[in-house]
């Protein structure tokens, strides 16, 4: 319920801080999302680059595939942000 | 260009006498990639064998591990050294049976001294340990042995302790333990070993030496001193061998390996009792300079042919065709896998494309002068050819970097003296207002995402290419429809986004006249051509629908160039304001003797915060450049897994024929 008392301005502030909020959510919650995701890609990868070198390039390729949900979330902030 | 190197295929066959002539010249020459023959009963092959050595691959192989042993003891390695001047094969030969031998046998001595050397002293070092525990004790250390009728207790006990039978006792105490040393009669012993027990008695021998323990510990650190000298001495003579004859011993490794490649070539052949039969691989440019060369050492007396080519089923060895700026980019090729004989080689547009990638991401004409000022610094000091091939490719990178950091007018997160050229990248941060517009971030994002769409699109295209090579009959025909259908439902999904929305640096179909059912004509061409792509794809494989989805990831992924670029000017902006907004700047204002504190702080955060963001800006922007390469460029295209040439033959460093 809006507060009969507010001004403009502080509706408006209030929702810059709400968009600032957003804005973090979204970078942080992606983030742990491939954070988790890569934690077992990553895990997997070394591994198999441990028994065999030539492994690294498709192991780097597996582990950073989760790296597109935080860009997503990235480009959602920016958005909000600007 | 786009294609791996054209090959043709030889087949040699000669008398076994004339093996020697034919193998050093296949040798020399460094273009033929044997096909190695296996005793599986071929067709045509019957009653071959698998060839035995030339002779002296024994020897040589003796020879070479010895040479590598002493390179082992001195650490060289061949990579590390330059070769300055190379040494022809019958210099070498004299020098090895002149020299080598008197090298091998100082080296072995001189190596063999300083390990028992070594082992003494660590001999003497275990005696320092035995003794330390009696330094406190004034004793002659011959007087606590040799009783008939007393026994001597030594050891280390947790607590304070007295012993109720007849004794002499010496107690020392230090920080962490108490040392007991007591004397008692033989006949009492079992009752003070009862006592020391309780107090956690834990006996120590008491050392076969003659003279107080200090007296010779001193003597044991003075021996251990001349032993290490004596090492020293060594060391120096090696270093000295080292430095006289390393050029020396790089160049016989060198002389030995391609003497046994050689002589262990003909297990690598069919033969017979009478004659051999070699298969390989040489560019199809050099197979007539290979066929001639070959009959002019043999006068003759050798049968080349060249033999018919199925691109598609014999696994023909993939040698790049690049010019050469493009070549260093074969590296990051490897990494993904080999192009296929029969596939587009997409070598010249990562190497193209991989540059441009990384500036947009990372735009900065400060750190790209700091990662090309790192290049040539590292180029000093790594000399292999990998090392080589990945400082070229960091150094078009960074190259591209300052070239994109003048358009976005960026030096460190500052702004250069003008505008920016393209869009500009200044975030509001610290709440000073940016000059110009601020930051335009949609346009950037369009940018990336028509890059998205162009970059997919031609991967796509290339997938048509690639399957109307290697695929047959009716399958040939779906899978390039296939590909098209790719293409048509992205563009459609396009044009619909189009004819719904108005959005910046897109072309706008929204105020297009609507023609039937309520649907505008930008509208309608965007169903006809889902529907239509959708059908294509459904007709080469009906679950390569599931993966529709992924035309939209894969498109938005392209975001990733705005969106890793934009975090590392934010943090570049935010470093700057801590150091200068928050520290240097008040400091100066209001100058004390505080303020040199805080401007200290202020340059180590300005210093730090920028090393680390140039660490993260080269491991983002280097890496997620490469993986749009290789997670939405390639998967439309490329498959990759060809086998690689591998000439019989070596580049000569230290030796020529």
């Amino acid at each position: 319920m809006a507060d009969v008392n507010m001004t403009l301005e502080m509706v408006q502030a209030s929702q810059t801080g709400m968009k600032a909020i957003g804005a973090g959510l979204a970078v942080g919650l992606t983030g742990v999302g491939t954070g988790v995701a890569e934690m077992g890609i990553g895990a997997a990868a070394v591994g198999a680059i441990a028994e065999n070198k030539d492994f690294f390039g498709l192991g780097l390729l597996f582990t950073v595939i989760p790296e597109t949900i935080v860009i997503f979330g990235l480009v959602i902030a920016l958005l909000l942000l600007f | 260009m786009l294609a791996p190197k054209p090959m043709s295929r030889l087949l040699i066959v000669a008398s076994r006498d004339q093996a020697v002539p034919i193998i050093q010249e296949l040798y020399r020459e460094n273009l033929f990639h044997i096909e190695e023959y296996v005793d599986q009963g071929r067709e045509g092959y019957e009653g071959f064998k698998i060839g035995s050595p030339l002779e002296g691959a024994t020897e040589s192989s003796a020879e070479l591990i010895k040479v590598r042993a002493i390179e082992n003891i001195f650490a060289i390695r061949g990579e590390d050294i330059e070769a300055k001047q190379k040494l022809s094969l019958p210099q070498i030969r004299s020098q090895i049976e002149r020299e080598l031998p008197g090298i091998e046998k100082e080296v072995e001595e001189l190596a063999g001294s300083r390990s028992k050397l070594d082992s003494k002293i660590k001999e003497h070092e275990q005696k320092i340990t035995e003794l330390a525990p009696f330094l406190e004790i004034p004793v002659d250390l011959a007087l606590l042995r040799g009783f008939r009728h007393f026994s001597v207790l030594a050891g280390y006990v947790s607590r304070d302790v007295s012993i109720s039978v007849p004794h002499e006792m010496e107690i020392v105490k230090n920080k962490e333990r108490t040392f007991v040393l007591a004397i008692v009669p033989e006949k009492n012993r079992a009752e003070a070993e009862r006592l020391l027990q309780d107090a956690q008695f834990q006996a120590v021998t008491v050392p076969e030496e003659n003279g107080t323990a200090s007296a010779r510990t001193a003597y044991y650190n003075e021996q251990i001193a001349t032993l290490k000298k004596e090492i020293e001495a060594i060391n120096g003579k090696l270093a000295q061998i080292k430095d006289s004859h390393s050029g020396f011993l790089v160049a016989c490794e060198e002389a030995f390996r391609a003497n046994i490649e050689q002589a262990e070539a003909p297990l690598r052949f069919a033969t017979t009792s009478k004659v051999f039969v070699a298969e390989g691989w040489v560019p199809a440019d050099k197979a007539q300079g290979v066929s001639a060369n070959l009959d002019r050492v043999t006068g003759g007396k050798v049968f080349v042919s060249e033999l018919p080519v199925d691109p598609l089923h014999d696994a023909v060895p993939v040698e790049y065709n690049n010019p050469s700026f493009a070549k260093p980019a074969q590296m990051l090729m490897d990494i993904y896998s080999r192009p296929m004989y029969t596939e587009v080689d997409p070598t010249l547009m990562l190497a193209i494309v991989f540059p441009i990638f990384f500036g947009l991401i990372l735009g900065d004409v400060g750190y790209g002068l700091l990662l090309l000022i790192m290049c040539f610094a590292l180029g000093r000091v790594f000399k292999g050819d990998d090392a080589k091939e990945f400082l070229v490719v960091l150094r078009n990178a960074s190259i591209s970097s300052i070239i994109f950091g003048c358009l976005f007018s960026e030096f460190l997160g500052f702004e250069l003296p003008w505008a920016p050229i393209i869009f500009s990248r200044h975030l509001n941060i610290g709440g000073t207002e940016v000059a110009g517009q601020g930051p335009q971030i949609a346009q950037l994002m369009v940018v990336a995402i028509w890059i998205g769409i162009l970059h997919i699109t031609l991967g796509r295209g290339l997938g048509m290419i690639n399957h109307a090579r290697q695929d047959h009959g009716s399958h040939r025909i779906k899978a390039v429809l296939a590909n098209f259908g790719w293409i048509a439902v992205m563009w459609g999904i396009i044009i619909g986004i189009w004819s719904m929305f108005a959005l910046p640096l897109m072309p706008d179909l929204s105020g297009l006249p609507v023609v039937a059912a309520g649907l505008s004509a930008g509208l309608i061409a965007a169903i006809v051509l889902v529907v239509m792509g959708v059908i294509f794809i459904a007709r080469d494989s009906v679950l390569e629908i599931v993966e529709l989805p992924t035309i939209i990831s894969h498109v938005l992924s392209y975001a990733r160039l705005v969106a890793v670029g934009l975090s590392s000017v934010a943090i570049a902006m935010v470093v700057n304001y801590m150091s200068i907004g928050m520290f240097i700047g008040p400091a100066l204002k209001n100058f004390t003797i505080l303020s040199v504190v805080l401007i200290i702080v202020g340059v180590l955060v300005f210093l730090l915060g920028h090393a680390l963001n140039l660490a993260l800006g080269m491991l983002g922007g280097g890496l997620h450049s490469i993986r749009l390469h290789y997670v939405e460029f390639f998967t439309k295209f490329y498959k990759g897994g060809g086998r690689k040439y591998i000439p019989f033959g070596m580049k000569r460093r230290f030796t020529e024929d």
